[in-house]
């Protein structure tokens, strides 16, 4: 009703107007043309650009260098990226791949991982410890010695590992079987399924910890999180209990098949194959393609650094603080690509050459002025433009 | 502009502009054949989001490797239940259905010469073992994969298919949720639970005006989803389903479930289970002295129904994905040709297992051997889009499920008649309530 009286009254008013004064259209285009900015690689983006806005809310990466089997990775199909230190650790189809002082070096079952199918990787800020997920079981590898644990020699949920996260002391997984948690000080396994656990179903893909909880992604039962502190359990679910809908915006996480959960700056980030949510701990935002900045609703990985979450989409790269969204797609064919500022209506493009390697993005993470990111093909490792 | 010609805009404009500010995406249709009267939330408000109106695209790479040159056999992966399990003979069946269709395709020589091998994998054993067997499936460089039956273990697997980028071509497992993924590595080809559950509410409420139903289903996921569908729909047509009851699998005796269920005086009893403990079920109702219809799902559509109930199988109702009956010359070769190499009849797993798996076949013969070439013809919504099987059509919705019409069944002269499921359609009949003071 609202609405429509409001109609009405702007209808009034347009025709109390004098005839004859029709207005052109005077609003200029959003998009700056290609030549409006001069190609990222070469410079850094220009102070005096209205992008520069943007680009102070949020980082904008460029300066990208792609890497594949031409450059020493031992598969093009990279599942997980993570920056320890000076080293890079790159997760594979073919093994886990470390960058470090420009040269690749590849570990295998040969060195003692569990499958060369590396799929999560994550360092024990604690120890230093490089714990890897891989499709046959964990590797911890520590001083240069790889031990593997598996269903059969330890309480490993099951051996494919979907993703595997450090929390001080503790070590937890989420696996095709269950949530597991690892003690390193005692050496004991706990293992959480439906039995135990405010889960549907015992199939877990993401987890991360942060502010003394645990968020695990449950495939089919949204995000589980576990309080270290009282030890128990609380499950948050699509509140519409379809799967072919989400009734609400805003109402709770948009799916309840979620595939990675991540905690920072007192927000929780969760990302499914239906679009993405954030809760601040009372209310819950959903994002869609169709109403923000966000490449796609398929959400492989995500991970959030400060206030900025990065989102691994099969058609693109996204960031974003909740307000404006840095989106990274390569171009079909050719290696150039752009970067995509959306705030609120308002869209703007800087053009990128090179791009990032591929569209299908799977894993990331930055560290200072540093982005790295997991692709089908290949790796990307992008440098903040200043 | 002229004012009147602006005015006029404004009014068009302020009559579409509630329906605008949905930012998600308007509805155009009903997805996986949900009758109108059915969609969710529907007769209250629009959803913010519709999914699954179209069809997922795969954008990882991958397209454009090629093959090995030295290849000896063309691997192709199956997944089912085949050791430790209650539903071992249906596994069995799906796998034999699969076998029959390799070997007549290497009776015709194969691809290009090089014969065709089905890798055989349990989905039986400890936690999540059809996903570590997924795993292998991609060392051994299989180039898609069939199965399995269980709801678990096809959930399971389906989510290593997406890491792994193998497609999985279910042929058993009618899980709805199963499609619902939106993992663009899965299709299916056997029709799913939400059909049973339209078709039966159809029958129950609408043709054979039952109002009080008692459901008694299996504890385990098949019961649990599989009825989930009945159930809402049952609430949506205005009535709610009077009484749950679950079992266990391998359980034989059910009387206090059945003693409960007499209590709450049902018109009707639906059982959502296998064949084995749906009959004894059924026997058990009659035992008690309860004379209600029983209708049921499709797994009751099997021979040992028939055999432990006996003659009180007589007018039971069932669904069913396809008329083992039909008059159709491919299906009827099917039949005999399954019979002459395995010495019993297919069944429903069987008949959708030898369809799946001549679809692959025919679908690597198209593309050649690439994984995502492969993926990309099954699910390009043209090529198999209608594709006649043994088990009639092919028809995608946009998540690649079957969602064909269906058949029901009834026990006639201790035999199971098919006949076309109606479509269920709006009628005052389901939507009258009882006046008030009305008792059952």
């Amino acid at each position: 009703m609202v609405i429509i009286l409001a109609g009405i009254a702007l209808a009034g008013l347009i025709l109390s107007k004098k005839p004859g004064h029709s207005e052109k259209n005077t609003k200029r285009d959003n998009l700056p043309a290609a030549s409006d900015y001069q190609n990222s690689s070469d410079v850094d983006l220009p102070n005096s650009s209205g992008v520069i806005k943007e680009a102070k809310a949020m980082p904008v990466y460029g300066h990208w260098r792609n890497f594949t089997t031409k450059d020493g990775l031992p598969s093009d199909k990279a599942y997980t990226v993570r920056i320890d230190g000076d080293r890079v650790l790159v997760g594979t189809h073919d093994g886990l791949a470390v960058y470090e002082n420009e040269k690749w070096h590849t570990y295998t079952t040969k060195d003692g991982l569990a499958h060369n199918g590396v799929v999560s990787v994550d360092v024990s800020e604690l120890t230093g410890d490089v714990w890897i997920g891989t499709l046959g079981g964990l590797t911890r590898w520590s001083s240069g010695k790889f031990t593997t644990f598996n269903q059969f020699n330890s309480g490993l949920p099951n051996d494919l590992v979907y993703c595997v996260y450090c929390d001080g002391k503790d070590i937890w997984v989420a696996t095709g079987g269950g949530a597991g948690h690892y003690d390193t000080q005692t050496g004991l396994w706990d293992i959480f399924t439906e039995q135990n656990a405010p889960m549907h179903e015992p199939w877990t893909y993401g987890v991360s910890a942060g502010g003394s909880k645990v968020y695990i992604a449950a495939w089919g039962g949204g995000v589980i999180e576990y309080d270290n502190k009282t030890k128990r359990f609380r499950d948050y679910t699509d509140p519409d209990g379809f799967m072919e809908i989400d009734l609400q915006p805003d109402d709770g996480v948009v799916h309840d098949i979620t595939t990675a959960t991540s905690y920072n700056d007192s927000i929780l980030w969760v990302s499914t194959y239906f679009g993405m949510s954030r809760y601040d701990g009372k209310n819950w935002k959903g994002y869609f393609n169709t109403d923000s900045g966000l490449a796609s609703n398929f959400i492989n990985f995500l991970r959030a650094e400060g206030r900025v979450v990065f989102v691994c989409s099969d058609n693109g790269l996204s960031s974003t603080d909740g307000t404006t969204w840095v989106t990274y797609k390569k171009d079909d064919n050719s290696e150039n690509g752009k970067a995509i500022i959306t705030t609120g209506n308002e869209k703007k493009e800087i053009p990128l050459s090179p791009s990032i390697s591929h569209n299908f993005i799977i894993g990331v993470d930055a560290k200072d002025d540093i982005l790295w990111v997991a692709t089908s093909k290949g790796v990307s490792r992008g440098e903040l433009l200043k | 502009m002229k004012p009147r010609v602006l005015l006029l805009l404004i009014l068009i404009l302020i009559s579409v502009l509630p329906f605008s500010l949905l930012n998600g995406q308007e509805k155009t249709k009903n997805y996986g054949n949900i009758p109108d009267e059915l969609v969710a939330y529907d007769k209250y408000m629009k959803a913010y989001k519709y999914h699954f109106l179209e069809p997922i695209q795969f954008y990882g790479s991958g397209r454009e490797k090629l093959p090995p040159a030295d290849l000896k056999e063309i691997r192709i992966g199956f997944l089912g239940p085949l050791e430790g399990s209650v539903i071992l003979p249906l596994g069995k069946q799906m796998l034999q259905g699969t076998m029959l269709a390799i070997e007549e395709a290497n009776k015709k020589g194969g691809y290009k010469g090089i014969p065709y091998k089905l890798m055989i994998h349990n989905d039986v054993g400890l936690w999540g073992a059809a996903a570590n067997e997924v795993v292998k499936m991609d060392d051994e460089k299989v180039w898609a994969f069939l199965g399995t039956i269980d709801d678990n273990n096809s959930h399971i697997a389906l989510r290593a298919t997406l890491k792994l980028e193998i497609l999985n071509i279910n042929t058993g497992d009618p899980d709805p949720t199963f499609t619902e993924t939106n993992i663009p590595w899965g299709i299916r080809v056997i029709p799913d639970d939400r059909q049973s559950g339209y078709v039966l509410v159809d029958r129950v409420f609408k043709q054979d005006k039952h109002s009080r139903v008692a459901v008694i289903r299996a504890n385990n996921r098949y019961g649990r989803v599989g009825i989930l569908h009945f159930n809402r729909s049952a609430t949506r047509v205005g009535y709610p389903i009077i009484i749950e009851e679950r079992f266990s699998d391998g359980e034989t005796d059910f009387k206090e479930q059945l003693e409960r269920i007499k209590k709450t005086l049902p018109d009707a009893i639906v059982l959502w289970g296998n064949a084995k403990e749906s009959a004894l079920i059924l026997k058990q109702i009659r035992d008690l002295g309860m004379k209600q219809p029983v209708y049921g799902s499709d797994r009751m559509v099997n021979p040992e129904f028939l055999e432990i109930a006996g003659p009180l199988a007589e007018g039971v109702v069932t669904t069913c994905q396809y008329n083992p009956d039909a008059n159709d010359p491919k299906l009827k070769a099917f039949k005999v040709n399954y019979l002459k190499r395995f010495g019993q009849e297919p069944d429903v797993f069987a008949a959708h297992a030898y369809d799946g798996t001549n679809m692959l076949i025919e679908a690597i013969e198209k593309v050649g051997l690439n994984r995502v070439l492969i993926r990309d013809v099954l699910t390009d919504m043209k090529t198999f889009q209608g594709y006649q099987g043994v088990t009639g059509k092919v028809i995608f919705d946009a998540t690649w499920n079957n969602i064909r019409p269906i058949f029901i069944t009834e026990v006639t002269n201790g035999k199971f008649k098919f006949s076309p499921a109606p479509p269920l359609e709006k009628s005052e009949q389901i939507y009258k309530r009882p006046k008030s003071g009305d008792s059952y």
